[in-house]
Order: C-alpha cells, then structure tokens, then sequence
C-alpha cells in the first residue's frame, strides 16, 4: 500500500494535475504503460487509417483479470489464508496457545484436518459440500470492467441486482462480481497490492501460446466511426513468435481454429471515437490450466465463459488495441484452477476454496435459474491487449456457401 | 600413374596410410583403362582428385543404399578458396587425421546399416554356404556390384581380391560372414576412392599435349555437376560402353539428366556454392536488436532463396536475369513475420509474391542476402556492395588495410550520424578507405531501407533512409532499381557462366574466350539455366585438360563483350 502511494505521489508530480488516478490505474493487469489512455478509450492521437480491404487482424498478447491497486481497496490486507482463518475461529485462549511455536505442529494438523470432510472429500474438490464464512471483499467502489447490464438489472429476468464499480477512468454502472469476490485473496491482489499468482499465472499460461487468442475485423471503414464492423473474435493453435523476453512480435501470421477444444466467436460490433464495442452475445474461449498430460491436473482444459458477453477495444495510434471482454460466467468458474489443484490446493497454498464459492454465490448477478429463482453466474471482466498480425479465419466450406446464398 | 602431384596433399592429410595401398600396383591396369580402347593403357593418369562435398556424401549414400540408411557424423568442411567455388576448393582438399576418423565412424555405420539384419538381403546377392564362416564366392557377388558404384568405376581385380579377402579375414574371428562384409564395406568407404572423385585420363590424339577424361571420369562429372550425386547405372554403362566420349551420346545423356527432376539438385548444389552458402551455418544476429531473427528464420533463409532460384529458373523456365528483379518466392510462417506479411499456411512453404511497393526485387531483395551480408547487430552497405561485386558479378574487391578506424561506422547510436549513409560519408574522408568504398557502397547503400536481417524499414535512428545507389555509372533507387541494373549489367551472365564452368572442371576458368563464348550462346538461349549447363556439360572442353599448371584468373571487368 505504501509502494503504491509512492507510485501515485511519483506519477502526480510527473503528471501534474490531469486526470491522475485515470492515467496510473491501467498499468496494473497489463503492459501498458503510465501515460496510456483509460481502458475503453481511444488515444487522443491520430489513429491510422483503415486498410483499404477493411481487414485487420490481431493477436492476443495479454489477457489478465484487471485490478485497482492498493491494498486499500481490501480494508488493508488480504483475505486470510486457511491456517489464520482456522486461528481467527478459535476462543482467545485457544488461539493463544496453538500459536505457539512449540504447537505449532498440532496447529498444522488441526487446519488441515478441518478441510477434509466425510467419505475423502476436501473444501476444493468439493466445495459447494462445505459450509465456509465468506473470504474478505473489495471494500472500494472502484473496479475495472463492463457495463453489462447497462444499468437494467432490476428489469432483466436473468440477472440479479447488485452494487456496481466505478473504473478508475470514470466510468459508471461497472458490473464485475468476481473482482468483488475475489479481488482481495492473496492470489488476486499479491502482496504489495499490486497481483498476485493469478497474474502471473495468467500471463505464462497464455505465453504458452496453448491458447493464443487472435482478433479479426472485417468490413472495417473508419477506425474512428463505423456503424457495422465483424468481429471474429477466435483461438488458434498457432504458438505466437516472440522476443527473447516473451513479447509477443506483430506481423505473425496465425489462423483461426473452430476445432474442439478451440472456439470461433463471430461478433457484431461498432466503432464510436475510436472504440470498438460489440453487441451481447456469449463468447467461448478456450483455456489450459498449465501444461501437462491428460492425467495431469496441468494440462487439464476448461473454458472461459463469457455469457451474455461483449468486447470494448479502443484502437490506439501504434495499431494496437487495449480494452476489455466481459461476460457472466458460472460461479464455479472462478475457483476452477484451485479446484483441478483439489486438496493440494488448500493443503500446500492455504486456498479456501468453498468460502471462495460461498462467496461468489453470495454476489452472483447473472445467469438467474430459472428453478431457483436464483443467479448462478458473476459479472466479469479481463483485460485484453492486442497486437496487428495476419489472422486467416477457417476456409469457407462449400456447404457453408450454398447456405449463405 | 602420375602420383606426384598428390603424393603431398595425400601424405600430409593422413590418407596415405589407407590410400595407397589400395591404388593398383604398378604396371596393374589403371581403373578407367579396362574398358576403353581409345588409348594405350599405359598412358593413363589421375588427372585431377576432388574431394566429396558433404552433400555429395549423403546424396551418394542415399543413392546406392536408400534414402533410409542415417548418415550421422560430422564432416570436415572443405575450404573455399578465396574468389573461388567450393568445387575448386575440393580439388585441393585434404582430410585431417580427425576428420579421417570422423569419415571412418559415418563408414563403420553405414556399413552396418546395410549389412544388418534389417538390409543385408537387399545387397547379398548370394546365400553364404554358412553364415558363420567366410565365403568368398558370395562376398565377391556382394562387394563387386556395391565397389562399382562406390568408386564410381569397376573394381579393379587387385582391388576385388583384397576386398573379398578382408571379408574372410574378418568373418572368421567374428564367426559372421555378414560381419565380413560389413567391415571390408566400411573400409570402402573410409577409402580415398570413394571419398575423391578421381577423374583418369590419357592424351588426347586430336589435340597433342592434352589429356581427355575417359568415360567414367566424364561420367562421374556429368553426375556431380548435374545431379550432385554419383553416377547412376545408366551412366556407369554409358562409361563402360564408351558411349560418353561420343559427343552425341553424351549431349543425350546430359539432356537427359537436365530434363530430369534430380537436375533441381544439381542447380541447388551449384548456386549454395556461388552463393556462398555455408556462410549461413556461422550466421548469428543479436536476438535483442533483431527479434524475428531465431533459428527457424536462420533456417528457412537460405531455403527460400534456393526455392526462388529453383522455381524461377527451372518450374518456370525463368531468364537468369530476371532472378534479380522477380517478386516471386516462397514464405514460411516464421519468415512472414519478419517480411511483416500474410502467410496462410500454418507449416510448410507457400509461394508468395511481393507487391512493388515492398521493394524487394530478386535475391538482393531477399532478407537471406540482406542478413548475410550485415553485421550481427546492424546493416552493412560495403559488405552488401562488396557481396554484389563479388559473388553476382564475379568483380574482386581488395580487402581493407589492417589499421582501418571503424569508429565512425560502428557508432551506430550517434545521433549526429544516424545513417549508414552519413557514417560512412564520414568514414571515407581517410583517403586510405574511399577507393574500396566507392566500389562497393553504392549498390549497397540502395540496400538500406533494409536493416540488419532484412526487415523493411524507413527510418534509422529517426532520421529518413535515402535508398539511392548507383554502381558503375548507372543511378537507380532502392532494391527495385538495384535488382533492374543488376539484370542489365553482362556482369552477372558472364560471372554465372564462369561459375558454372568452374563448377564444372573444378578449377577456375583461365580462358577468358571460353568464358565470353559460354555466355554469348548463354544469351542466345534466353539465359536459360537449363541451356548454360547442357552447353557445358555437352562442351569438349569441359572433359580435356590443357595443363595442370594454375595460372591466375582475369578479374570479371576485362571479359564483358568485346
């Protein structure tokens, strides 16, 4: 927290008085440097010209779940661990005593033995069997994300009315649920506030290249106006090129996969000063949790789900764009890499992970059963920055084409 | 036999040991002289040694044994002599002692590939009486066929003698006679006939004091100039019958082989070693200065050149010409990336033509020419000039002197000088420098928009690349403009029609009239590849040797048209 103040009182001096936390706030969750725009805004500067085809495509070359710095934002600290949040259930005297080095091996045993239940189950293979109190929230009303349900939630039958952020950039009406829930645990926001493993997670697995992301816009005539552009928005099993410190290179060539375990989303959207925003729709994308053999935990594959989703990318003046996709997602989502981690999860990285899920049922804002009456879903976001490349979209079969006609 | 000119590179290579004893006793027939009655068999000699490129190793093992024996080791790279071919380099090419052994450990293997469980049927003709014991009859049958085509010649009776008897001798402590004929196969490989190509020969009656290849000779170099490999059967009976000293016969054969798809090879091999390709293996550029240069890009360069050169000149019958100012070539993914364009194809080459905006023209425009003819970290406009001189126009550029200050063209972060074209405007005020210079910077200067692997680019160190060149009084812009001068320059026809002669005959070309000669019906064929090698291949001269004193080669400039 203090290292983050330093950083605001540095960047306020350098920056004078403009739009401050605005400008410092997107270096957080990507590579994007202090002086870049707010995420979902074009750069002031001029933007390039369209191709004369109207097509552009790109890769992928950061996807991170976006943060508001600070540990002020958790109340001061993270949420505790499995240990400290078996210590803090503990009378006073009896909190006293296990924390005590000479007991600290009885401690031990104590914890761990609470996240096994009956029949070899544990709180992260199965968590929705354990009764958890709820993990530390984001007590800011600062977040990153979309506005999902542009502000109709008491109305939309399928979602569930919640508090929303404000982006650091000023925008209002921001639905991302999971940050809320699970913003304030130490893998989220890291020691110094800044992210944690989930962060760095992210980013090698996606310079893995496993799950590379690409963009494709076609019918693109204005990168600062455009009322109709298509948007393929697309996994490929093309590994990126990239420099000796893992940057991504523009002007790859990559294309387009359809083919299980990779998905093809094919978006409307429009360009409105410089920012490019698709219409809802759900988007499917695929994600490897590490890499590894069928039997592995690593290499176990899931999805990203972004249900009722859409895409907010600002084209920038070096061709680049930065911005957000952003969906509901089902609530066990959240918790699925600790979850595939089962009781090493909790045993070896003190994960809670049934009050993580306790927690996220608790704010979930979206994708209402029908049966229960219940929301089953969270609002989420990542952050997305994406570089110029060449994307080929799967070849057009024959049968695709007489149906077309 | 005339050994003496020899006995030197022999002796000192650590051959002879292994060499000489295995060359006929004297008086003994000579190799070529058993089948030809042109000339008596005493006037027989060894008329030039080359030694086997690695490819020629490979490609001869692939030939007469499949393409799935492995032929793993490290070969001794042979030096090219300066302002020559490899091929001339491996007519004086030596083998070190280690590398002796290195071609002994790759024979040993090869030969118990082929004599394994797995292949030995395929080259025993015969079933041993018992398979534990020497059979000489059968490893005759055996050895007599694979010797042929090794040494590119019959084997001569003393040598089919020895063979069979190293057969037997090892067949019997090693209770195998497949083991047998493993080793005394592994001894034909590590043996200098089959590791040089010696070519006999004996006067030539219509031409007092030369001296004619006889036919296996001619058919070994009709094999390795054309096909890169050894000489196939049709070729070895061709030799035998003495079909190859027919000049019709033979102008058939070489069309022949030409029409060919294993002529591809053949022009391959010919243009890695005009190109100066084993320059590649050492090619390494800074990663952090050059992110797209890794080592699927170093790969794929000098393949995409080969390919352009291939499917110009051969799928399309292409104008040599016009290899200097065509847009077509092939690109792989890793490649696209640093040419910043669209490749389909995620693996494998796709053909690909640039657009004239790109301006990139021919094999100057190509990032394998740019990238080797830079330094590691930047461009080079003198070693491209001096690349162009030297390698596409056959022109000799002197070295620099040994004290040359090159702080003004190294400081390549020095804003007061941020092009190449002003570092090295400062650089040649030392009078000592600006002679060499002005020869090779302006072609190379036309060259800058590309940087240190051949990326485009338009700016250095932010200020703007001025791409005008010039060379030999001729102005032109960019890589576009270069690549038209360079078609319409004779320099370049004259220095591949000298190259292929030399290719050819293994040495440099000392007559200057054979080499204008060459060219002109070089041009009356429209600059066909195709056309240049059957002339020479078909040509008299290109089996007869005048004279084995070297005499120096006449630079490019005093051969263009008179």
């Amino acid at each position: 927290m203090r290292l983050t103040k330093l950083r605001l009182t540095a960047a306020t001096v350098a920056l004078g008085t403009l739009g401050i936390v605005a400008a410092i706030a997107p270096m957080v969750g990507g590579d994007t440097p202090v002086s870049a725009p707010a995420i979902g805004q074009a750069d002031a500067r001029k933007l390039p010209a369209p191709p004369p085809d109207g097509v552009m495509g790109f890769v992928v070359d950061s996807f991170v779940s976006p943060i508001v710095p600070g540990m002020d934002q958790c109340g001061g600290s993270t949420s505790p661990k499995l240990r400290d949040a078996y210590l803090a259930s503990l009378p006073e005297a009896e909190r006293i005593r296990l924390s005590r080095k000479e007991n600290e091996r009885e401690l031990v045993g104590h914890w761990q033995a609470s996240i096994f239940g009956p029949n070899g189950t544990n709180i992260c293979s199965q968590p929705d069997m354990f009764d958890r109190p709820s993990i530390h929230t984001i007590q800011s009303q600062s977040g990153w994300g979309l506005d999902l349900d542009e502000g109709k939630a008491a109305n939309d039958p399928e979602l569930c009315v919640h508090d929303e952020f404000t982006s650091p950039a000023g925008e209002r009406g921001i639905d991302n649920q999971e940050y809320r829930a699970l913003g304030c645990i130490l893998e989220f926001r890291g020691n110094d506030g800044n992210g944690g493993d989930q962060l760095v997670g992210m980013r090698q697995f996606f310079a893995s290249g496993e799950w590379t992301q690409v963009i494709l816009l076609r019918g693109v005539d204005s990168l600062e106006n455009d009322p109709a552009v298509e948007v393929i928005y697309a996994n490929t099993p093309d590994r990126p090129m990239a420099d000796s410190m893992g940057k991504f290179l523009r002007g790859a060539s990559f294309s387009i996969s359809d083919k299980a375990p990779r998905h093809r989303n094919a978006l409307t959207g429009r360009i409105e000063n410089g920012v490019l925003t698709t219409t809802t729709q759900d988007i499917v994308l695929t994600q490897t949790w590490g890499q590894g053999g069928a039997r592995d935990i690593r290499g176990n594959r899931s999805r990203f789900n972004f249900k009722r989703g859409k895409l907010r990318l600002a084209f920038q003046p070096d061709g680049s764009l930065t911005g957000m996709v952003g969906g509901y997602k089902p609530v066990f989502d959240p918790i699925q890499s600790p979850a595939i981690g089962g009781a090493g999860s909790a045993l070896v990285a003190g994960i809670d992970c049934a009050a993580a899920l306790g927690t996220l049922k608790r704010m979930a804002d979206g994708l209402r059963d029908p049966k229960t009456g219940k929301c089953t879903g969270v609002s989420t976001a990542m952050r997305l920055t994406a570089i110029p490349a060449f994307v080929n979209d799967v070849p057009i079969t024959a049968g695709q084409r007489s149906a077309a006609r | 036999m005339n050994l003496s000119k020899w006995l030197p590179a022999l002796a000192l290579s650590g051959v002879a040991a292994l060499g000489l004893m295995m060359l006929p006793a004297p008086g003994e027939a000579e190799p070529g002289a058993n089948q030809s009655a042109e000339a008596d068999i005493s006037d027989y000699r060894i008329l030039a040694m080359r030694r086997l490129t690695e490819a020629q190793y490979r490609n001869a093992i692939a030939d007469i044994f499949g393409p799935d024996i492995r032929v793993s080791g490290r070969f001794e790279p042979i030096v090219r002599p300066i302002h020559e071919l490899i091929s001339s380099g491996a007519s004086g090419a030596a083998i070190s002692p280690s590398g002796l052994e290195q071609f002994d450990a790759i024979g040993r293997n090869i030969a118990a590939q082929v004599f394994g469980e797995g292949r030995r049927s395929r080259f025993t003709p015969c079933q041993p009486r018992d398979a534990t014991q020497a059979d000489p009859d059968c490893a005759r049958a055996a050895l007599a066929p694979l010797g042929r085509y090794l040494f590119r010649r019959p084997l001569t009776k003393a040598e089919e003698v020895f063979y069979v008897r190293l057969a037997g001798e090892a067949a019997t402590p090693t209770g195998s006679f497949h083991k047998g004929l493993e080793l005394a196969l592994a001894s034909m490989l590590v043996s200098p006939k089959f590791l040089y190509i010696i070519e006999t020969g004996h006067p030539d009656p219509a031409h007092p004091g030369e001296m004619v290849l006889d036919g296996y000779a001619r058919a070994s170099r009709l094999s390795f100039m054309l096909w890169n490999s050894t000489p196939n059967e049709t070729l070895l009976q061709a030799a035998e019958s003495g079909k190859l000293n027919d000049p019709a016969m033979l102008t058939d054969r070489a069309q022949a082989m030409i029409a060919s798809p294993r002529f591809e090879h053949g022009v391959r091999a010919f243009f890695a070693d005009m190109l100066l390709f084993e320059k590649f293996d050492e090619l390494s550029k800074d990663p952090v200065i050059f992110p797209y240069f890794n080592q699927e890009v170093a790969q794929a360069l000098p393949e995409q050149t080969l390919r352009t050169i291939t499917g110009h000149l051969l799928a399309r019958n292409g104008d040599y010409r016009q290899l200097f100012t065509t847009r077509k070539t092939y690109m792989t993914r890793a490649l696209g990336a640093l040419y910043h364009v669209p490749v389909q194809q995620s693996n494998g080459w796709v053909p690909f033509e640039f657009s004239p905006e790109q301006d990139r023209s021919g094999l100057v425009g190509q990032a394998g020419f740019l990238a080797l003819y830079s330094h590691s970290g930047r461009s080079s406009p003198t070693l491209r000039g001096r690349a162009i001189r030297e390698v596409l126009m056959c022109q000799e550029v002197p070295n620099p002197p040994g004290n040359v200050n090159f702080t003004a063209v190294q400081d390549t972060a020095n804003k007061s000088m941020p092009t190449a074209r002003i570092r090295l405007t400062a650089h040649n005020t030392d009078p000592a420098c600006t002679g060499c210079h002005l020869i090779t910077d302006p072609p190379g200067l036309a060259l800058e928009r590309f940087d240190g692997i051949g990326a485009f680019r338009e700016r250095e160190n932010d200020a703007a690349i001025d791409p005008a060149g010039d060379m030999d009084g001729t102005r032109f812009t960019g890589g576009n403009g270069l690549g038209t001068a360079l078609a319409s320059s004779q320099d370049t026809t004259l220095c591949v029609a000298n190259r292929a002669l030399e290719y050819a005959t293994g040495h440099p070309v000392k007559e200057e009239d054979a080499i204008v000669s060459l060219e002109k019906q070089f041009a009356e064929s429209g600059y066909s590849i195709r056309a240049l090698f059957l002339k020479v291949a078909s040509a008299p001269d290109t089996y007869r040797v005048k004279s084995p004193a070297v005499e120096q080669v006449s630079t490019q400039a005093s051969l263009r048209r008179r």
